[in-house]
């Protein structure tokens, strides 16, 4: 408590010296250096993001067509926008999508909710345990997620699964890679995989919180509920936004677990989200240029979907 | 801020130099088809096949002229052809492949794969392949393949849980429906065989077997015939299997699919002659030795079969040196040497004539109750002739998987091939080929 009280003062001290400085290294000599320094980064940038993404959008306007048998020369020309119409008639993308939303509304909830709970029960414990809890709570993240995938694959599989046969003799019979099961299944295998790395964030985001205001609540008498809800909780509402933001991206990229799980069950079908459906394209279809416009509407749901929960969580903190 | 733009239009300017060098890089022409009569080089060879490290070693062993480098790939299933078909196409691929059947005519049609002509000795290996096989390399007038193994279409039944039911092994399907019958009355949670919904290739092959045509040609149109007569005949006799539980849906070589063969939940396995290794290995620590039996598939009257997997080796049109492939290839596809240098890598059934035997020799067969070579020989012989795969058999795979992923939830056999047909017309379609219904 002494510590952190008087670490507080002395950040604050920082930030305003900080402050002023900021103006002279754009206008300074510094810049020649910065580039020299920047130079590296943008070469790779250029090389690795940059160029892909073009040749992606270049990709995407044009098609191969073949003729008769298919057994000639296939012909490549400029089709505009007939690919992306393509990818947003396709009932299988559209319906990917749909699901990613369903996904969403599952996940979300249940993450953010798990993480938060677990961040404010770490930061109201004793200091000895606090540690062991952390980190059991982090371990799942430490594993891969293809490991992880294979893992619950294995829990969730019928006639080997220690889980479904308790479950059996308890007389519940359950499959857990049905057609109506395997989406909450698979959010179960995010839950389980990002819960932990969120609690992280989010309790280094209540370490951050006065605990001079702390006390002023339980002066005035709130317990620890009171004082979670009231106020820390509003204080770490920039830290939630973030996770949100990240959360919203990354299951846009949803591929590794679905298709792991795929192995072990018809239920996920190829193009069962967006990011599948691409895969698809490319290397079943062999239809690249399908897949460059399918990657580029994927990419665009990222940029507009974090413009608005960026917009959203920069209104709230205001 | 000036530098900022510089720095931007830098970027810019190498983004695009990648993507002039990316998209100025043409394919290599393809040397004129000259047959060098002493080829030599370092060529490199990619497999999913356990074993051919061996045969590769064998091979540079026997000559000096040839330096053969080998590559481990994934399988189909796990993504190996999405590498292979990359490679080809960003121009590293390796020289010579290996493709399975179902998927040759989408590697030649995509222009990823040089003919044989002119390389190989027609002679001494495609002239002494039979009908059957010879149909599934050649396209056109062109040879794109030297076959390797080909598999017929197995059934394998557990003989004590037959025996326990009073049944023998079942001749037709309709013996087989009856068998399973049986089966339930005296092993209530015991099934006859699996449905792989993840095996698409062995719905075609079952068809195959039933006479249907999938694929063909007439002019210059595929005809495609996913839903044909015969195909639905065997989509409503599987139905009728899965709905009195003669068979469980379940995907193969899963771990569901394991456990249930060592427990006993599933006493059949509908095959090839390659699933007796798979077999042996998951049944084999529950003391089922000497309980296993090949057998021809059951038929719709008279003895009929069809080929369920299978490979095959090709120059893909990366190779510098298809002379050296070509010499490569035919010791790979023909050669006794080579199949000796495999070792007991599984029950092979090899397209070459006179190679089979020394597959066998090298196979331990001592686990299995009969003698599962003449099975597979009796087997072999009754192919049904005129059987063509597609130009885009990942198109048909995919949409068949994808359909038998509602079979848990209602989903019907038959309405899974209609989806299977109405996908790959569209598909192909699609890719701007000329398709008739």
């Amino acid at each position: 408590m002494l510590t952190q009280a008087s670490t507080k003062p002395s950040t604050a001290v920082q930030s305003a010296t900080r402050a002023p400085r900021r103006p002279r290294a754009m206008s300074g000599t510094g810049g020649r250096t910065a580039a020299l320094f920047l130079t590296p980064f943008f070469t790779i940038f250029a090389l690795a993001m940059v160029a892909p993404v073009v040749y992606a959008m270049v990709l995407s306007f044009f098609a191969q067509q073949k003729s008769g048998l298919g057994f000639g020369e296939a012909k490549t020309s400029f089709v505009g926008l007939e690919n992306y119409l393509q990818v947003l008639q396709s009932e299988t993308f559209v319906g990917g999508i749909g699901r990613l939303a369903l996904y969403c509304l599952l996940y979300i909830p249940c993450m953010v909710g798990g993480a938060l709970a677990f961040a404010l029960l770490l930061d109201a414990a004793v200091t000895r345990a606090r540690k062991l809890f952390q980190l059991l709570v982090f371990l799942p993240h430490a594993v891969p997620g293809v490991i992880a995938a294979l893992i619950w694959a294995y829990l969730y599989t019928p006639g080997v699964s220690p889980i479904v046969s308790v479950l059996q003799t308890g007389g519940i019979s359950l499959n857990f890679l049905d057609n109506q099961m395997i989406l909450p299944s698979i959010v179960n295998i995010a839950v389980w995989e990002w819960t932990g790395y969120n609690v992280i964030v989010l309790f280094t985001a209540l370490q951050a919180v006065p605990r001079d205001v702390l006390e002023a609540a339980r002066v005035d008498g709130a317990g620890e509920i009171r004082a979670a809800v009231s106020i820390k909780l509003p204080l770490i509402l920039p830290a939630l936004s973030v996770i949100m933001l990240f959360t919203v991206i990354g299951t846009l990229q949803l591929f590794t677990e679905p298709s792991i799980i795929s192995k072990a069950t018809a239920s996920v079908t190829s193009t069962w989200v967006p990011n599948m459906w691409a895969y698809d394209a490319a290397f079943n279809r062999h239809n690249l240029n399908q897949a460059a416009a399918a990657s580029i509407i994927i990419a665009l749901m990222a940029a507009v979907l974090s413009w608005a929960v960026t917009r959203f969580s920069s209104r709230n903190k205001a | 801020m000036k530098r900022r733009q510089l720095l931007l239009g830098a970027v810019s300017l190498m983004a695009s130099a990648a993507l002039i060098t990316g998209c100025g890089s043409t394919q290599a022409a393809a040397p004129n088809p000259t047959p060098a009569e002493d080829p030599s080089g370092t060529i490199t060879f990619w497999s999913s096949m356990a074993g051919m490290d061996k045969v590769a070693e064998a091979f540079n062993a026997s000559q000096s002229k040839i330096k053969v480098t080998f590559e481990t790939i994934p399988n189909g299933g796990a993504g190996g052809y999405a590498k292979l078909s990359t490679a080809i196409t960003a121009g590293n691929g390796p020289d010579v492949a290996t493709i399975e059947y179902p998927q040759l005519p989408q590697f030649v049609s995509n222009g990823q794969l040089q003919p044989l002509d002119g390389y190989i000795n027609k002679a001494e290996t495609v002239d002494k392949l039979t009908d059957q096989t010879k149909a599934l390399v050649q396209f056109g007038d062109a040879t794109y393949a030297l076959p390797y193994d080909a598999a017929p279409m197995i059934m394998w039944y557990r003989k004590d849980m037959l025996d326990k039911a009073g049944v023998g092994v079942p001749k037709t399907w309709q013996d087989f429906e009856e068998a399973g019958k049986k089966l339930k009355a005296v092993a209530p949670e015991a099934h006859l065989a699996s449905f792989n919904p993840n095996e698409a290739a062995l719905t075609a092959a079952l068809s195959w077997q039933a006479g249907a045509t999938w694929f063909g040609t007439e002019g210059d149109s595929w005809k495609v015939g996913v839903n044909d007569d015969a195909t639905q005949k065997v989509a409503n006799y599987w139905q009728k299997l899965i709905d009195q539980k003669i068979v469980k849906v379940q995907q193969s070589f899963s771990d569901e699919w394991s456990a249930d063969l060592a427990s006993g939940a599933v006493v059949g396995v509908l095959g090839a002659n390659w699933s007796a290794t798979g077999i042996q290995k998951r049944t084999e620590a529950s003391g089922q030795k000497g309980q296993w039996i090949a057998a021809e598939v059951p038929n719709w009257g008279s003895p009929a079969d069809a080929f369920y997997g299978g490979s095959s080796f090709n120059i893909t049109k990366s190779s510098k040196n298809p002379a050296a492939a070509a010499k490569f290839i035919e010791f790979l596809a023909t050669s006794q040497d080579a199949i000796k240098a495999r070792g007991n890598t599984g029950s092979a059934f090899l397209a070459f004539p006179g190679l089979t035997p020394v597959a066998q020799k090298a196979f331990d067969s001592s686990y299995f109750g009969n003698d599962i070579y003449s099975v597979f020989d009796k087997a072999y012989a009754s192919i049904t002739p005129g059987w063509q795969w597609g130009p885009n058999w990942d198109i048909t795979n995919t949409a068949l998987k994808d359909a038998y992923g509602k079979l848990t939830s209602g989903g019907k056999v038959l309405e899974a091939v209609d989806t299977a047909q109405s996908a790959t017309v569209a598909g192909l379609k699609q890719n701007g080929l000329s398709v008739k219904e």
